[in-house]
């Protein structure tokens, strides 16, 4: 058994964020629908690869939204169903009467989750966005960056996966609530706030002491400590991370590099003395890790007991990592056409009720039929009307 | 929300009635964070003296001391605070009596160290069956790397969130925030609710392994994916988005969010009615596809005609046109956004030892039916009394709080 055995997922989402929070609903069990639209965005191959890790064993129906009729047999699906979850901006879903008030009417104990860029109230709320946008208005796309540096950020939508993992814990703790009083609600994920309770202690610090924040490059945001960063490996655009907070880990480091002289040198004896010099301590980690590969420079350190690991890139994460293989963290899924594709799987393991891939993802519309007739009772006839006149597909 | 008078109850959250033991430092803090705002009644177990969150900066007004930590602060928000040497036998046979008590466990030791000490999973789930255990270790449980030790930075690295971030000429950035830890923290509070949801069925309850790394890389978008598809290798490129999509720019007063994704045409009007844009006023570039192709020249040309307006002009003019253009900002400015100002984001928590009250930023989202529970961080051992007296019918054990 799964979590999430016989929880029913009417899923309106598009993009990413929202299609991450439904992918781990899946994964856990729950029967995921997708109701998408002709001409609907994704990113190529909906089976595998990213479209398919993010519809991994989902259903997959095509509704014309803009006819009544196929307006209607959403409002049934949604009836039909314990969750009801969009990412489109406020006003969509309400547009639709496929918002909160309207459904509650048709079941009373629904759960609603929209998932917005700015949430449902505020003066913003009808502001658009995507994850880049909610990354620079919180911070992140600024202070990633060197000391002085230009802008940075990320190279991604991590937003998308803040709110989109949140999300999932939302819907989770909603079903939660159910189970206990009986009783729906409607949850306001804001994307923005979501990706925002992530800044962590720096935001905090502002407001309590404001300031202002700069970028601190690689520099440690936990406990201070040098050397702490990102130090070249040989060979092109390699790299490796090593973290020292502690004397004890700087001893384990000194051993492992064999004790050059340099780490016997006074303004690398304490602490606060290597943070003082952390500069000059950089360019030396750098030309120890310089002359060698990644791979080797991490095992040194590990096997000494020291936090360090290459910066792994596409090809070391999917096809190299010994650890997330062993875990089992990419899925080969068989395809209903023979092939077979790789996905990612859920990142934590439950030892009774694992969460795992329920299959690829889905055609578009590969699904309309079996839901209309097995959940709606909608007979062939009436599917092939529905068909015929662009209402279904 | 917080400044209730003395005695009168919270509104209940979500998870009111369910008790967390929660042994976890800084890798593992945002999980009990989380299941606090949803209402848990999360007690934090910290060996005699505090954690080691308690000695992380930033400090309040700069000076380092175990009761200024802003770190912990964040971090310890809604939990209730003992002290307990798991590491003296009696200390473990004590943790295994409060685990009796309790429906869930987090920790983040490394792997095996709860079990030599004799309050592992194991001994925990044998004195109570229905317990569930949530463990979030560098690169879990088993497999090669199970020993091998991580921070914040080393688990972004070894998760693939490194390598695409910073610029192309540079090192490999890290995030702003601890968000290997943080995923970390997501994933075993959804690991947590989920046990409990199969509890309700099978009666039982079970462990949960969260690995820093695999959290990181399941808070990835299009690496792992392109990799599976295609055989690409995302790389970093400064601020330009992988979809080509989005890139920061310049106004006269700051740096802006570009998009070219939102309605082009409306975006193409807009500039060529301030008499620029000739450039890029082509029928073809209505195509998304040849826009990504064409990334280069469309940024340099929405630059040229943004170094005309203020952050704030242009911002507001694309979100008009339904653009979605955004500010590039300090996390501070969040601290005076209207927008979050009236939907209550931030959350004021009286701290007496301080004499003032302090906006926590709050919520990751609002659930309609019940309030995010927030409360002020404890001090260390500050729920011994209660929580011994309780949990155990004791005083707290002397020598091991």
């Amino acid at each position: 058994m799964r979590p999430l055995d016989g929880v029913r997922v009417l899923d309106f989402t598009w993009v990413v964020a929202g299609p991450v929070t439904t992918r781990i609903l899946a994964d856990l069990g729950a029967d995921v629908i997708k109701v998408e639209r002709r001409g609907t965005l994704d990113f190529g191959d909906r089976r595998g690869g990213l479209s398919g890790t993010l519809m991994r064993g989902k259903r997959s129906v095509m509704f014309d939204l803009n006819d009544p009729r196929g307006l209607e047999l959403a409002r049934r699906l949604a009836a039909a169903s314990d969750v009801v979850i969009d990412n489109f901006s406020a006003r969509v879903m309400t547009n639709f009467g496929l918002d909160y008030e309207s459904l509650v009417p048709l079941r009373p104990d629904i759960i609603c989750v929209r998932m917005t860029g700015f949430g449902l109230t505020g003066p913003d709320r009808d502001h658009v966005s995507y994850g880049p946008t909610l990354q620079a208005l919180t911070g992140y796309t600024l202070l990633m960056a060197e000391p002085d540096g230009p802008p940075a950020g990320f190279g991604y939508s991590y937003s998308d996966l803040a709110g989109g993992n949140l999300g999932a814990l939302a819907v989770l703790a909603a079903l939660w609530h159910r189970r206990r009083t009986g009783r729906g609600q409607l949850v306001d994920l804001a994307q923005l706030e979501a990706v925002a309770s992530l800044l962590g202690p720096v935001l905090l610090a502002r407001a309590i002491d404001g300031g202002v924040s700069t970028p601190t490059g690689n520099a440690s945001q936990e406990a201070p400590g040098a050397p702490h960063g990102v130090y070249p490996c040989a060979g092109e655009d390699r790299w490796i991370a090593i973290t020292i907070f502690t004397d004890d880990d700087w001893s384990r480091f000194v051993a492992a590099l064999g004790r050059p002289a340099w780490t016997r040198e006074e303004r690398f004896a304490t602490v606060a003395s290597r943070l003082r010099h952390a500069g000059e301590l950089d360019q030396l980690v750098g030309a120890w890790t310089r002359g060698q590969p990644a791979e080797e420079a991490m095992a040194t350190l590990q096997g000494a007991g020291v936090a360090a690991g290459l910066v792994a890139n596409a090809e070391d994460l999917c096809a190299r990592d010994p650890q997330l293989a062993a875990r089992g963290h990419f899925v080969d899924v068989a395809t209903p056409e023979g092939r077979t594709v790789r996905i990612d799987g859920p990142p934590f393991h439950l030892s009774e009720t694992p969460a795992r891939v329920s299959g690829p993802g889905p055609l578009l519309g590969e699904h309309t039929d079996e839901v209309l007739s097995s959940l709606l009772g909608c007979g062939e006839e009436e599917i092939r009307a529905l068909r015929e006149a662009g209402v279904v597909g | 929300v917080t400044d209730r008078a003395p005695g009168v109850a919270p509104p209940p959250g979500v998870l009111t009635g369910l008790r967390v033991l929660d042994l976890c430092d800084e890798k593992g803090a945002l999980a009990g964070k989380l299941l606090a705002g949803l209402g848990a009644d999360v007690i934090l177990v910290e060996p005699p003296g505090g954690g080691s969150m308690r000695s992380l900066p930033p400090f309040w007004q700069g000076a380092p001391a175990a009761d200024r930590s802003i770190f912990f602060w964040f971090y310890g928000t809604g939990k209730r605070g003992i002290t307990l040497d798991v590491t003296r036998p009696e200390g473990a046979g004590l943790l295994v009596r409060l685990a009796a008590q309790a429906d869930v466990v987090i920790e983040s030791e490394s792997p095996g160290r709860l079990d030599a000490l004799g309050c592992g999973a194991a001994a925990l789930r044998a004195g109570n069956p229905r317990l569930v255990v949530a463990s979030i270790t560098p690169f879990g449980q088993r497999g090669p790397y199970r020993d091998w030790r991580a921070s914040d930075t080393v688990a972004q690295a070894l998760g693939g969130m490194l390598y695409v971030n910073g610029h192309r000429d540079r090192p490999p950035l890290r995030s702003l925030g601890l968000q290997a830890y943080h995923q970390a923290g997501i994933f075993a509070a959804i690991g947590v609710v989920s046990a409990l949801l199969a509890r309700e069925t099978t009666g039982r309850g079970q462990e949960i392994d969260v690995s820093l790394q695999a959290a990181a890389a399941a808070a990835l978008e299009h690496v792992a994916g392109f990799w599976h598809q295609a055989g690409l290798i995302g790389m970093r490129q400064g601020t330009l988005h992988w979809t080509r999509y989005f890139r920061v720019g310049r106004c006269r007063d700051g740096y802006v969010m570009h998009c070219t994704v939102g309605d082009w045409t409306a975006l193409i009007e807009w500039i060529k009615a301030d008499g620029m844009g000739a450039e890029v006023d082509e029928p073809t570039l209505e195509d998304l596809k040849i826009r990504q192709a064409e990334a280069d020249r469309v940024f340099a040309a929405l630059d040229a005609w943004s170094a005309r307006y203020t952050v704030a002009e242009l911002v507001e003019g694309a979100q008009l046109r339904r653009i979605p253009y955004a500010a590039v900002r300090a996390p501070e400015a969040l601290l005076d956004d209207p927008h979050l100002a009236q939907r209550g984001f931030f959350v004021s928590i009286e701290h007496p030892a301080l004499g003032r009250s302090i906006p926590y930023p709050g919520a990751p989202f609002r659930l309609g039916d019940a309030h995010w529970r927030v409360a002020r961080p404890p001090g260390v051992g500050e729920h011994n009394q209660e929580v011994y007296r309780d949990l155990l019918a004791m005083s707290p054990p002397a020598g091991l709080t």
